[in-house]
């Protein structure tokens, strides 16, 4: 066999034995598989996997394959970009990377074997997930299971969407920035951005189809076209949608391969190649000079060197603060939890920049900047390897959780105290106590940061857009939505997760 | 076939690696290796691992040149890298890979046949676990896994970064006597700040301080260098105390009739002090304190 290749198999079968291996995926397959079903159900109850002005669609392959495929591009586009996010930085971290960069492999290989890593596992559980929708044809049993033409929805769907989120986890890999938290928020954004964008340039006709469906990765541009096509509409519900029972059921055939798309769609499948070459270009190969560790170190990443540079604001005041706590005394939970968050701070100077830089911001960017200034306290300790250390000290081992929770509080509460001033209301507080529960519950179960900081965007994304219309999403009230009920349940929620992060077993201590 | 005539092995020569914060990892160091074990001494920070890293092509020099038979690595670092083994400090495992799938993994980056695995394993004595998953494996073990990875593509110059670092006595033992047998007919360049991990199997001794070469010798011209300049005292817990600060102290020992210090010095630290003889450590002290560079 040719050695190129060999070496690139070696990097492809070492990666998906990995993360095959990992209990997380086998917990993601089980979350698809509930997911299928959840997705399809059963119109009886009255919601219908697909949703046309009221009319439900007839549980056939092709309408349960094409709803189910868009959903999958949703989110193995946006939940597969952080399970893949680490192939690279896993041989960082684990110091194999160095020797990988004292042999001969070339870094073209390497990329292009962990590029093909990453499509091989998204495949894989776009593959699952698939298998699991065609099994609730069979439950629903409306129609005869069509296995090629379920499968044809999948293949001119998910595709570009798995080969493009591949690549994009290569590239900010590879560039130093970008292959930490600013890389994970600036992905959602992205991803975001490629989903709305596309599908509504193509709704508004903005651009010619063979000019904007290049872009339209998660092919929802693609099947609005064929809707319209076929059923004369724009507008769908895809997932478990209300619909009108005195309606005709409609019946889907399934999407067509249309040859005005065939440039469009070969191009969003080759994006990759310019994004790979990028890749290659900024790669490290492993150089600790270059690598984020080492740049970190040595100041050259923009992350840190920002941070440096508002270090001067914060500094007195952490100093004064630290002064005010280590008075000595008893020890206490609540003063550990205030050095914590001082420590939090001192570390990352711009969240003191962003707690001044956001007091008269809408409260829904407050949030924004606020999860993203707790998302690692939960889990610090087990990533530097320190829990047994701060397990050491008073009061900490036994209340690890309650640790925890009232040291993102305490950074929650500095973000929430000019929007608490300007008006906003108990909405603001629940929803602040609720979300640094969710950190907390997320960072010590999953041990790190990505998990919460993806769910809570996700989320945040859902009620920002959703702008009002379902109260029980305005979590924080920045949609003046929120009822007492809204509150009540949230403030609830919020202690749920905090008695549950003391139960998990995956918690730190 | 003609046989190819080196002038030597491995030549560094003017070597300086400056980052970006403008410190040096490494300054204007030279020296030239004809294989054998070579023990690099320094204490944290002295530039070991810049160098090592250097010599193994994953990060270049900003200054100066390597060569490998004569070949400058700049130019060609294929030429090296085809026979190198390198095993970095602090090497990590892929926890969810056995030893045999985790050292299969290495033998297709470095294009060598699948059927070394099982010879490796053997040698480093994990063919017995070589099924189970290497998250399980102590410190030791994953440090044979390591050499063994480094080993495979049979290499002629070896480089191993800090290998005894967390290990217990005696897995130390067994690393130190492996590297002593890979050694013959190869360059082995082990870098550690522990005198005893190499005394006993280097045959040439470099000294880096601050990121220059302090001394490159022979354990030996080490010692003789040093002899004369080692001295052992018995004085008072008190004298002690206070004139420890401005002595090079190598050892010191408590006992009933009081404390025996050895100190490193030129001259004779005081009346009752007897001329001791020179260890390995004492001339490390002595290199890193009195020493000129190399």
């Amino acid at each position: 066999m040719n050695d190129r290749l060999r070496r690139i198999g070696g990097i492809i079968d070492a990666d998906v034995r990995i993360r095959f291996r990992r209990m997380s995926t086998l917990v993601m397959f089980l979350l698809m598989t509930a997911a299928a079903y959840k997705w399809v159900p059963n119109p009886r109850l009255g919601t219908a996997l697909l949703e046309i002005n009221g009319q439900r669609c007839l549980y056939n392959s092709a309408a349960i394959g094409m709803a189910t495929a868009s959903l999958s591009t949703l989110f193995v586009g946006l939940f597969g970009y952080y399970v893949i996010s680490n192939a690279i930085a896993r041989d960082a971290r684990s110091r194999c990377g160095f020797v990988i960069a004292s042999t001969t492999m070339r870094s073209t290989d390497y990329l292009a074997g962990k590029f093909a890593g990453n499509v091989l596992f998204l495949f894989t559980f776009t593959a699952a997930f698939m298998i699991s929708s065609m099994a609730m044809v069979l439950v629903r049993g409306e129609a005869a299971l069509e296995p090629i033409t379920f499968a044809k929805q999948y293949a001119l769907i998910v595709p570009p969407t798995i080969v493009l989120i591949s690549a994009i986890a290569i590239l900010f890999e590879s560039i130093p920035f970008l292959s930490g938290r600013f890389g994970d928020v600036v992905f959602f954004f992205l991803w975001m951005f490629l989903l709305g964008f596309t599908a509504s340039a193509l709704d508004k006709k903005l651009f010619p189809v063979t000019i904007i469906g290049a872009f339209d990765v998660s092919g929802f541009g693609y099947v609005l076209d064929q809707m319209r096509a076929t059923l004369h509409t724009s507008t769908m519900s895809i997932g478990a949608s209300t619909f009108d029972p005195k309606k005709p059921v409609f019946v889907f055939q399934g999407l067509h391969w249309d040859w005005r798309w065939l440039i469009p769609r070969t191009i969003s499948l080759l994006l990759p190649l310019p994004i790979l070459g990028m890749a290659r270009v900024a790669f490290h190969r492993f150089d600790p000079v270059r690598v984020k560790q080492s740049a970190s170190r040595h100041g050259v990443n923009l992350w840190s060197r920002l941070n440096r540079l508002f270090a001067f604001l914060t500094r007195p005041l952490i100093r004064l603060a630290t002064m005010l706590i280590a008075r000595g005394g008893k020890p206490s939970i609540v003063r550990s939890a205030i050095a914590d968050s001082l420590l939090t701070i001192s570390a990352t100077p711009l969240i003191g920049v962003a707690i001044i830089g956001v007091s008269f911001a809408p409260l829904s960017v407050v949030f924004v900047a606020m999860a993203i200034a707790i998302a690692d306290v939960a889990s610090r300790e087990s990533r530097a390897g320190t829990t047994a250390l701060v397990c050491s000290t008073p009061l900490i081992k036994q209340h690890f959780v309650l640790w925890k929770m009232l040291s993102s509080l305490t950074i929650a509460s500095l973000f929430l105290v000019m929007p608490l001033v300007r008006g906003a209301g108990i909405a603001a507080i629940a929803g602040g106590l609720f979300v640094c529960a969710a950190a907390t519950f997320l960072g010590l179960t999953t041990k790190n940061p990505k998990t919460f900081t993806v769910l809570f965007l996700s989320f945040w994304y859902l009620a920002l857009n959703d702008k009002g219309a379902t109260p029980w999403l305005d979590f924080a009230g920045f949609n003046h939505a929120a009822t007492t009920t809204t509150i009540a349940t949230y403030a609830t929620l919020a202690l749920a997760l905090g008695w549950f992060s003391g139960v998990t077993p995956g918690k730190s201590t | 076939m003609g046989i190819a005539v080196y002038r030597r092995m491995l030549a560094v020569e003017s070597l300086s690696k400056r980052f970006k914060s403008g410190n040096y990892g490494v300054r204007d160091l030279s020296l030239q290796l004809n294989g054998g074990v070579l023990g690099l001494l320094g204490p944290n920070g002295a530039g070991k691992t810049t160098l090592m890293q250097m010599i193994a092509t994953i990060t270049k020099p900003t200054s100066g040149r390597i060569l490998y038979r004569d070949v400058d690595l700049s130019k060609d670092p294929d030429f090296l890298r085809r026979r190198l083994g390198y095993l970095p400090q602090d090497f990590g495992v892929y926890e969810n890979l056995s030893a045999r799938e985790f050292l299969g993994y290495f033998a297709a980056l470095k294009g060598v046949k699948a059927s070394r695995v099982g010879e490796m394993l053997e040698a480093v004595n994990l063919h017995h676990v070589a099924d189970r998953a290497v998250g399980g494996f102590s410190g030791g073990m994953k440090q044979r896994l390591g050499i063994a990875q480094a080993l495979i593509n049979d290499p002629d110059v070896v480089i191993v970064d800090e290998p005894t670092a967390g290990l217990d006595p005696e897995e130390r033992v067994r690393f130190r006597n492996l590297l002593s047998d890979i050694g013959a007919g190869k360059l082995v360049i082990l870098s550690t700040h522990i005198v005893s991990d190499i005394e006993s199997i280097a045959t040439q001794i470099a000294i880096m301080k601050h990121g220059s070469l302090v001394a490159l010798a022979t354990p030996e011209e080490l010692l003789q260098r040093t002899d004369g300049a080692v001295w052992e005292i018995v004085m008072s817990s008190e004298a002690f105390e206070k004139t420890r600060g401005s002595l090079v102290v190598s050892n010191a020992v408590r006992k009933s009739e009081g404390v025996h210090v050895r100190v490193i010095a030129n001259e004779a630290p005081s009346m009752d002090a007897r001329i001791a003889e020179p260890r390995l450590e004492d001339a490390f002290l002595y290199m890193m304190n009195m020493g000129v560079a190399a």
